[in-house]
């Protein structure tokens, strides 16, 4: 590799969310992928795209982390009035809204579901991701009801894994919806789980891989690497790595760091460790971040605007 | 342009004679394009020879030492782009900045800081490099009394030395030229008058400028002059800037273009959005960062960032599995059992500190696969359970019989109580929630 710009792959191109023309109630959708370079190094709007920020909200703050919880009070457990402080307040690209109820033992409250769905719906009008369940025995229940629940919506629908992905595919078939597919750090395993979602029905373009993002300093050495190489593939011409990428460091607000000193501190430590890993996954190629401190947005969209702008633009 | 293996064969004395450790001169010539070998390994290479594959085998990014004694700085000898390929050799120099304005009460709160302020991460200590020290007051006499004063308390701190003008850094090297300072910098109209202080004092020098081309010819152009001790600053304004000038350096080094191959200098002060500029930095191939000193939380996060990207990112993401140690626990402390993926491991160990407990963690071998996937696929079982339990002789390092499991693991307890004998209660779900676990299940 000697020059830069000249590649014969390119990141495929995913749409999330559908405007009234489109049969939705989105505002706007939203477009990653598209790229023809390394990430953000060729011209901004042509061959790299913007990154996207998402901010994320959940249903049960029982296992949020703690430092939100202490912070910042009831409103954490709603997640449409979150969602709307998400698009008003601190203008985030998209919305991901994680059923953390969902994890609870013994969960069965599959209408609760539906009815957040739809609140958080009404509530925002940006593009949606959705995080289903984690538990294979809840999966098939709970994907069918996010993905009849949103029908017509364009959202993105998580998360698929090697051993549990045709709950997920089959919601996302059915009510034509996307995919998120998660691996652990591994280029190979990422190109594996494509292939068996394309399998079932899901098409390229409505796959985002999530390569797994370990915190900074807790597993980020390796997701780095892997990001890297997945564009890499992909920009060699490997159509099985060629679609873009999520990132989300679900433990970055909760690594040991986060719970030294006073609440103060600790709030702070948690925007600037989440935004650095969020920064170092942008640096890496992903397409669309994932945080939760709602400090972290703005100081990634300064860092975005900065890395997309050139001299006197 | 770096040379392949067969042109490098072409230049070989093909003796086939192994004395270079080689089987044949055409491993030799693959491991010199590789850039891991070393030429002075084959005795029959003759002056010129050695000399055209020396140089075109050696690190394509120069070397370069800043400051003396125990605190110097090594940056550069790097090889690659990505470090999958490799990995990064040298982690860039952090260095605070202070200029000859502030008091000196102030310059020295920082001086102390910079020597002092570590953090240690997984057994390393991680420090800042050094002071840089920018002439602002454009007197030399303040310039020169101020790194004097540094110099005397005695910190033996690696310096960088920012002035505008060679007239101003000549005040200042009689105080610390010996410890070799970096000097900041040598542009068009000055290149001349600031290899001479490089030369004299034997110090590395920065040259800048915002344009490639230009930044490249001067590089050149000092190259003869002081010979390797220099670094390249591209001045940038953003962290576009920024981003796209050290990736287009650093690929050109890689293709051996004349003037490209140094370590870049990263004035992070003089971008918009300084903290990411200095995350970008440590990122994107910086070799010496010079930064306004950094509050506590972005302090860590940028050195826990360079620990992370100069660490080896091809080391395996498995565990080994097996008994692992938390504080000094005794055959009363609890056992927690979980799979070998080591981001598991280091979730579940930062929340176990965390609780200040002692305690023992066991690794089942479950190929390196999440708690979840392990469970679901069946590579966490009571088979392999037991199989730690034996290998780990965990009969023998505790008094008691109880094994706690993964939340998610909670369908194998009846089994694996059946396999192993030793009573199972099963933990929580989420590893955020093991202190209220201890307290809860297992203290009552
Ligand atoms: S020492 Fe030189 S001549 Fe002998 S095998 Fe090695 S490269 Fe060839």
């Amino acid at each position: 590799m000697t020059t830069l710009g000249q590649w014969e792959g390119s990141i495929v191109k995913v749409t999330i969310g559908a405007t009234p023309a489109d049969g939705g109630t989105r505002r706007a959708t939203c477009t990653i992928g598209g790229d023809r370079d390394l990430p953000l190094l060729g011209e901004p709007g042509n061959l790299s795209t913007i990154p996207k920020i998402a901010f994320d909200v959940c249903d049960d703050p029982a296992l949020w982390p703690e430092v939100l919880r202490l912070t910042m009070g009831d409103e954490l457990g709603d997640p449409a009035a979150m969602a709307a402080r998400a698009e008003r307040e601190m203008g985030a690209d998209l919305v991901r809204l994680n059923l953390t109820s969902t994890r609870r033992k013994g969960f069965s409250d599959f209408p609760a579901i539906r009815k957040t769905i739809e609140d958080v719906l009404s509530a925002t009008g940006l593009p949606l991701i959705i995080e289903g369940s984690a538990d294979p025995a809840i999966d098939s229940e709970v994907f069918q009801q996010c993905g009849e629940a949103a029908e017509g919506e364009n959202v993105l629908l998580g998360t698929a894994e090697a051993d549990r992905y045709r709950s997920v595919a089959a919601a996302a078939v059915a009510y034509r919806h996307g995919v998120i597919a998660q691996s652990p750090i591994d280029a190979n395993l990422a190109k594996q789980l494509n292939i068996l979602l394309r399998e079932v029905g899901v098409s390229q373009d409505r796959i985002v891989i999530d390569p797994y993002t370990g915190a900074l300093g807790y597993g980020l050495e390796y997701s780095y690497s892997v990001m890297e190489r997945i564009r890499y593939a992909a920009l060699k011409g490997d159509q099985d790595l060629s679609s873009p990428m999520i990132s989300a460091s679900p433990d970055a607000l909760t690594i040991k760091e986060v719970r030294e000193g006073s609440i103060q501190q600790r709030y702070e430590t948690g925007c600037t460790w989440e935004y650095t890993t969020a920064l170092a996954a942008i640096v890496a190629g992903a397409a669309i971040v994932v945080v939760r401190h709602p400090g972290t947005v703005p100081l990634l969209k300064d860092a975005i605007a900065g890395l997309t702008r050139g001299r006197g633009g | 342009m770096a040379l392949k293996a067969l042109d490098i064969y072409k230049i070989l004395p093909k003796k086939n004679c192994k004395e270079c450790g080689e089987p044949t001169c055409l491993t030799f010539a693959m491991k010199l394009a590789s850039g891991k070998g070393d030429v002075n390994l084959c005795p029959y290479l003759d002056a010129e020879a050695r000399e055209l594959l020396g140089a075109s085998t050696k690190p394509p990014v120069a070397k370069v030492t800043i400051g003396v004694g125990e605190r110097s700085v090594t940056i550069g000898e790097e090889t690659v782009f990505f470090r999958h390929e490799k990995t990064f050799v040298h982690p860039p120099g952090i260095f605070f900045e202070v200029s000859d304005l502030d008091s000196d009460e102030a310059i020295h709160a920082v001086a102390t800081r910079v020597f002092s302020e570590s953090f240690v991460r997984i057994g390393q200590s991680l420090q800042w490099s050094g002071l840089a020290v920018r002439c602002r007051s454009q007197s030399p006499e303040r310039y020169a009394a101020v790194v004097d004063s540094i110099e005397k308390k005695g910190y033996h701190l690696p310096l960088v030395l920012v002035a505008d003008t060679p007239a101003l850094l000549e005040a200042a090297l009689p105080r610390a030229g010996q410890f070799r300072p970096l000097l900041h910098a040598a542009r068009q109209d000055t290149a001349n008058e600031m290899s001479t202080l490089a030369r004299n004092y034997g110090c590395p020098l920065v040259v800048a400028d915002p344009d490639h081309d230009r930044l490249l010819s001067l590089a050149t152009r000092s190259e003869g002059a002081i010979g390797q001790d220099l670094l390249l600053d591209a001045s940038p304004a953003t962290l576009r800037e920024l981003l796209v000038s050290s990736s287009r350096i650093r690929m050109e080094a890689i293709s051996r273009v004349p003037g490209a191959g140094y370590p870049l200098y990263v004035d992070a002060g003089g971008i918009e959005g300084t903290i990411s500029a200095v995350l970008l930095a440590v990122l994107k191939f910086g070799g010496v960062i010079v930064t306004p000193p950094l509050d506590a939380a972005s302090a860590r996060a940028a050195l826990t960032l360079r620990q992370n990207i100069y660490t080896d990112p091809q080391r395996p993401i498995q565990m080994s599995p097996g008994l692992y140690r938390l504080g000094n626990p005794g055959p009363d402390s609890p056992v927690f059992l979980t799979v070998n993926f080591s981001l598991t491991y280091f979730t579940l160990t930062s929340y176990l500190e965390a609780t200040g407990e002692p305690c023992y963690l066991l690794l089942a071998d479950t190929e390196g696969l999440s708690v979840l996937t392990a469970v679901a696929s069946g590579k966490l079982s009571e088979t392999t359970v037991k199989e730690a339990v034996q290998k780990a002789g965990l009969e023998n390092v505790v008094s008691h019989r109880t094994l706690i499991i993964p939340g998610y693991a909670a369908p194998l307890s009846g089994k694996i109580e059946d396999a192993t004998g030793w009573k199972v209660l099963v933990g929580p779900r989420d590893a955020a929630e093991v202190g209220e676990f201890l307290e809860k299940e297992w203290h009552s």
